[in-house]
């Protein structure tokens, strides 16, 4: 069976929709910016989305779902989803996203206005305090009657939700998902991740020798993904996925990349992909120190020197639990574009890293592209796509 | 599509395994002051368990149990853990924290606050290499966990290890979610028949509205539990199987959609 994928759409602080996406990333328009989070005085920067519509939700108000609904709103994808209703019966859509947060940024604002140590009237918003949120939101929203879910795997939240998917649409159970995932910023991200000195107090500058750790961003992102193609099919299919535990360390990732390593060699066992078919990798490149090293290591050890990789965290930031869907998106859109996104902000290679880095506008010809999300907990997903051809004449189909 | 529970963990108020919370539900102990205790799951070294909250602690301590006494795999198995509200004393810590002056939080506490953290103390201790996948679902979390491990089960093929757990509310969020209890199981399922199943579980996914969940008649300390603690829900299909009977029942996904699960009882757990 193959997993089509019908429609994509993504909102990061760096573009509002995949037309802007593609202007961003050609002209290495960044998204970052000094923390200007009210009341926070971490020194780094964030990638925040500007001019977030947050009026006339009510009871389902918080940041994260007004960038949810910003997302679903723009461009024609609510056009296809609505296609998709009309194609599929109603209860056959399912829902799955993945979020790290949902909506904390309501909860943080809540504990603001207690009154007598507990929530005062305004923010009694039982759909809201929760950390399934996010799911129930969009369900809501766009009245989803299908089965829904939310993954909650820190940074692999969104990456996961492909696999997931794959497997219910394998199961039929469903025959069409709609898959995503949602960060907002908030205090504890930031604040959290300067806990663990994990934050830069300069704009991220992935596999970087100089590069002295993360920007926190905020992003939205959605995939539809169905059984077979309806017209407006983007001509590119899941071809495989592969997920693990590192087993190591609840925040530091295993020193050799096993899991990350294992992840990366399930999905192309089950796309039937040998690494030099690979055209681009989107990494998770945090710009952490650790985590770079790591994964170029494990890259190095899988695929061909002349895979172009590169990471996309000096547009968005990372995006925590919307980081797979939003680097899922860069990925299969390059199928579409030929244009691998520069490593933006690299001046200087980490001279442990010995992968090829795109450093420059370069066109290329690829019929398979693989993206990694790594999440705390030791939490593993790498996620490949195909152009729908390839996958078909090859016969080496998925699952 | 059907499912067989292989071994059954639980750790909850007044009952510390599978048998003590089977002799609640059949009214063999009584269930009026049910103690709260914390467990302390060996399979987490010393020094980690200081620092494990509650949460983890718990999803750990039941699926070592099932693992324990199951007849199926290893502790590498694909798992999935399920909470409804997640670690609500850490969320209360962080947004308390955050609201005061002092903006500096604990790192442990931080990524101990994740939601997976469970599965990754889990997967760490037992060194399981597998997928983790921890699920967030308000009200329906027993059902999406129930069915996220059913079509794990089918199409990865081999058994699945299923944790749930809730902790009880705290001071600020008690008026929305008015919950006290502690209440976690764990259960070992394998996909379809097996020699060696407690009992087996057939589900189906049916049409429905509005999101009721059954009424059941259970003592009155553990009827508080399931009136409150999300993961609790589980007991709908756990009460007929400490009871050594078969049932039917229709279980909410979400508004449109009702679990309709055929509970059946194959043998003592071991």
């Amino acid at each position: 069976m193959l997993v089509h994928i019908l429609a994509y759409q993504s909102t990061t602080a760096a573009w509002a929709n995949v037309s802007e996406m593609r202007d961003a990333l050609s002209s290495r328009l960044s998204g970052l910016r000094r923390n200007d989070l009210q009341g926070s005085d971490v020194d780094t920067w964030i990638g925040r989305v500007s001019d977030l519509d947050t009026a006339g939700l009510g009871r389902w108000h918080s940041r994260a779902n007004a960038l949810a609904r910003a997302c679903l709103e723009e461009g024609n994808f609510r056009k296809t989803f609505d296609s998709a209703r009309r194609e599929f019966c109603n209860s056959r859509i399912g829902l799955i996203l993945g979020s790290s947060t949902s909506s904390i940024d309501r909860t943080e604002e809540a504990y603001q206005h207690l009154e007598d140590g507990k929530l005062s009237e305004n923010f009694r918003q039982d759909v809201i305090h929760n950390p399934g949120a996010l799911s129930v939101f969009v369900a809501h929203y766009l009245g989803i009657h299908g089965p829904s879910q939310l993954i909650n795997t820190a940074c692999s939240s969104s990456a996961k939700v492909f696999a997931a998917a794959a497997r219910w649409l394998q199961a039929d159970i469903v025959d069409a998902v709609l898959v995503g995932g949602c960060d907002a910023l908030g205090l504890s991200v930031v604040h959290g991740f300067d806990a663990l000195q994990l934050v830069s107090p300069n704009a991220c500058k992935p596999l970087d020798r100089h590069r002295d750790g993360i920007n926190i961003g905020e992003a939205a992102g959605y995939a539809l993904l169905a059984k077979y193609p309806l017209t407006t099919s983007t001509g590119i299919v899941l071809s495989g996925y592969g997920e693990s535990s590192d087993a190591h360390h609840m925040s530091h990732p295993h020193p050799e990349g096993r899991g990350a390593h294992q992840a990366m060699e399930l999905a192309l066992g089950r796309g039937s992909v040998a690494p030099d078919h690979v055209g681009y990798i989107n990494l998770h490149g945090t710009s952490s120190r650790v985590n770079d090293t790591i994964e170029a290591k494990v890259v190095s050890s899988l695929f061909p020197d002349s895979t172009l990789c590169s990471s996309t965290k000096g547009w968005t930031g990372h995006t925590l639990g919307a980081a797979g869907i939003t680097e899922a998106i860069i990925a299969m859109d390059t199928l579409e574009t030929g244009r691998p996104p520069v490593n933006l902000n690299l001046s200087e290679l980490d001279p442990d890293i010995s992968i090829s880095v795109v450093r420059e506008d370069t066109l290329i010809q690829t019929r398979h592209v693989m993206t990694n999300s790594f999440g705390f907990g030791g939490n593993n997903c790498a996620l490949l796509f195909s152009e729908e051809s390839t996958a078909k004449s090859a016969e080496a189909l998925y699952l | 599509m059907r499912l067989s529970i292989e071994s059954v963990g639980a750790w909850g108020d007044g009952f510390s395994n599978w048998a003590e919370l089977c002799a609640l539900i059949n009214g063999e102990v009584g269930a009026e002051a049910l103690e709260q205790s914390t467990p302390k799951p060996e399979v987490i070294p010393a020094n980690e368990r200081r620092r494990a909250p509650l949460s983890a602690k718990l999803a750990v301590e039941v699926c070592s149990q099932a693992m324990r006494g199951s007849h199926v795999g290893c502790e590498n198995m694909p798992c999935v853990f399920v909470s409804g509200l997640g670690d609500m004393d850490l969320t209360d810590y962080m947004c308390r924290q955050l609201a005061s002056d002092n903006k500096q939080l604990s790192p442990t506490k931080f990524h101990n606050s994740v939601h997976n953290a469970p599965a990754g103390y889990w997967t760490i201790a037992t060194g399981c290499t597998e997928p983790a996948t921890a699920l967030a679902g308000l009200y329906c979390s027993v059902t999406e966990g129930l069915l996220e491990a059913l079509v794990q089960c089918r199409i990865e093929g081999g058994p699945v290890l299923l944790a749930v757990y809730d902790t009880p509310s705290t001071v600020a969020l008690s008026d929305l979610y008015p919950c006290e209890q502690t209440f976690a199981v764990a259960f070992v399922l394998s996909n379809g028949e097996s020699e060696t199943a407690v009992a087996t579980l057939d589900m189906e996914i049916e049409s429905c509205e509005g999101t009721a969940w059954p009424q059941l008649e259970l003592p009155d300390g553990l009827q508080a539990c399931y009136d409150n603690n999300i993961a609790a829900r589980s007991l709908s299909l756990l009460a007929p199987v400490a009871r050594g009977s078969d049932a039917s029942m229709e279980l909410p996904l979400n508004n449109n959609l009702n679990l309709k699960l055929s509970v059946c009882f194959k043998g003592p757990d071991n």
